[in-house]
């Protein structure tokens, strides 16, 4: 299963009881069509952070980052890819005779 | 009259800006046209002295416009939580005999399907997405006159309504949860809004420099304190519809330069676990305000170590006393952990033992309030009333106790409501809904601890004989007969349910947070 569709199932299941009826589109913002609240956003950070191994910092709450499928997928990506250069760079530190 | 505080604050005023949303900005004079405009639509197009208008909507410059139009119309404005279900909006309209309904696009749709059961209603008019936009399309049954608000803001003509209304006629109807399930509509007049706001105003020292944000919503009395307070006060309205980022709302009162923030429990949770709030500065920010329960110890230092320059005030109330009965003064939140303080301005308070004996310092009782404040009753339901309002005194149903210096601690209540988030919901509203399942032979909900929403919902099941448990079937059912936030957030299934040898389910022991279906006993 891709990120997107694991992310959409993880919504389907929580937030609307299993009830898939073809509403949750890709771009369908969570807060304006009322998906998720105040505390369910707390409950999806948990499970982004848990799920894929990043960890989300508390100025990474924002719409752009989390309100909607596309946009949460991109978050986790760039996170992922910035999580992976990292260790990179740590591993050239580690090696460099200076 | 509650109406007249914005021709009043128009007069003397009428270039400050009233409410902010987003880019809008809604200057005094603006409000004032736009009231006068819905308040004579609606003389105009037959409404009485005393009908009832919903108001089905999230805040907005027009809820607030349209609030105070009815009013000065002369009707009943009476709020419906714009998270209800097409079963709850129904049931609130057939309760109070709602005529004309005003609801926002978003919501549009839910409001048609409920009309269809709904003949008291014989108008809606919607709210547009933008002004100027388009209207919703959605199917209204052909007896009920459609009209949007663009269209009666659009016209020219500004013919004032008689100000038909005096002080103890009622203003508006805001429904609460009841112990029994049954909807509780309060009865609140012009007198009791306007002697709340003038104690409130006289306590946060309110003026017209002064800028609240408001996430809490309009429908609930802690969010209606904040429109009449600063409308009277001449200050000004920031809306955001939600908590759910809070470092957008933190971005706007820098921007905007607040000087107030309004939350409950849950907000001041949020806002001090999981936000970025520490990185911010409000320079103007002047004070915060609590309601809705105490503040922990741990909260109040850190909250205080977070906002050193605001003052922050903790408060009490109830929607049958308007709004508010008592407050903290700042300087004592740290001294006195978890006291919600004194009376406000015009209010007394007394706890009182069984037998309506007066408690002594230290002892619970059961808080008892009187003042201007204290709502006529319930709306069409005197024995409910009478159970609560006896001599024009208010019994809360809350326990509490007072320390020697008069201050009240709040040691529990005498129901088992549940408080969530912002919300008091009825258990029994639950259980019925639940037990509308062909499946299910018993069921107790109960309030558990939650970190940020103070108490989450759990459901414990005994299922009939055959039938599988299936938690989410059980959430989806109550989807369709609950707002959102009523939905358990927990079901567990169980054999059997813990009672008493009268028979009377012991809910106590379904609130442990480790329970299981297995566990219960």
């Amino acid at each position: 299963m891709d990120l997107k569709a694991e992310i959409r199932k993880y919504i389907i299941d929580n937030f609307l009881y299993g009830q898939d009826d073809n509403t949750l589109g890709d771009e369908v913002s969570f807060l304006e069509n009322g998906i998720i609240d105040s505390t369910g956003v707390l409950e999806l950070v948990s499970f982004v952070q848990e799920t894929y191994g990043i960890r989300v910092q508390d100025d990474e709450l924002i719409p752009n980052n989390f309100d909607s499928l596309s946009k949460l997928e991109a978050f986790i990506l760039k996170k992922q890819e910035s999580k992976g250069q990292e260790r990179v760079d740590t591993a050239a530190t580690a090696v460099s005779p200076n | 009259m509650l109406h007249d505080i914005v021709t009043q604050r128009a007069r003397t005023q009428p270039d400050s800006t009233a409410v902010i949303q987003g880019r809008r900005r809604v200057t005094y004079a603006d409000l004032e046209r736009n009231v006068s405009k819905i308040a004579s639509f609606l003389a105009r197009n037959g409404m009485q002295k005393g009908d009832r208008v919903g108001l089905f909507t999230k805040n907005s410059p027009e809820y607030v416009a349209a609030y105070i139009g009815i009013q000065r119309a002369g009707g009943i404005s009476v709020d419906i939580n714009f998270q209800d279900s097409v079963h709850e909006v129904k049931t609130i309209i057939n309760h109070c005999g709602i005529s004309i309904l005003i609801v926002e696009h978003s919501y549009a749709a839910i409001a048609a399907e409920a009309v269809k059961d709904t003949p008291s209603v014989t108008m809606i008019i919607e709210i547009e997405r933008q002004p100027g936009g388009s209207p919703s399309k959605a199917k209204v049954s052909p007896r009920v006159r459609y009209i949007t608000l663009g269209d009666i803001l659009g016209q020219g003509e500004e013919r004032r309504a008689p100000a038909a209304a005096t002080g103890t006629d009622i203003a508006s109807i805001v429904y609460t949860s009841g112990t029994t399930g049954r909807p509780k509509g309060v009865m609140l007049s012009h007198d009791n809004y306007l002697a709340n706001a003038k104690s409130i105003i006289e306590y946060l020292h309110l003026s017209e420099r002064d800028k609240v944000m408001v996430v809490l919503p309009f429908c609930y009395s802690y969010g209606k304190s904040l429109l009449t307070t600063h409308l009277m006060a001449g200050g000004t309205l920031v809306l955001e519809n939600s908590f759910m980022y809070p470092n957008t709302v933190f971005d706007k009162m820098v921007e905007e330069g607040v000087t107030g923030f309004a939350g409950v429990p849950s907000t001041f949770a949020i806002l001090l676990n999981r936000s970025n709030i520490r990185n911010y500065r409000f320079p103007e920010l002047r004070y915060v305000t609590q309601a809705g329960g105490a503040m922990s110890p741990q909260h109040a230092r850190e909250l205080c170590a977070v906002l050193p320059e605001t003052k922050i005030y903790i408060m009490y109330g109830q929607t049958e006393a308007t709004a508010r009965l008592t407050y903290l003064e700042p300087e004592e939140l740290l001294k006195r952990a978890g006291s919600i303080g004194k009376p406000i301005p015009g209010v007394e308070i007394d706890v009182v033992c069984e037998g309506g004996v007066q408690a002594n310092d230290g002892q619970e009782g059961e808080i008892v309030a009187s003042g201007k404040n204290i709502m006529a009753g319930y709306w069409n339901d005197p024995e409910q009333t009478n159970k609560v309002l006896k001599n024009g005194r208010l019994y809360t149903g809350d326990l509490g106790r007072k320390d020697g210096d008069g201050y009240l601690y709040i040691a529990g209540r005498r129901s088992d409501m549940i408080k969530s988030g912002a919300h008091r919901i009825s258990p029994k509203e639950i259980e019925e809904v639940i037990l509308e399942m062909n499946e299910v032979h018993e069921v107790s909900v109960v309030g558990i601890p939650d970190e940020i929403l103070g108490e989450a919902i759990r459901a414990v099941i005994v299922l009939k004989e055959g039938c599988q448990p299936d938690e989410k079937k059980v959430q989806r059912h109550c989807q369709t007969k609950l707002a959102s936030f009523k939905i358990p957030k927990e079901v567990l299934f169980t054999q059997e349910l813990p009672k008493t040898s009268s028979g009377k389910i012991r809910k106590f022991l379904l609130k442990d947070r480790s329970l299981t279906g297995e566990t219960v006993r």
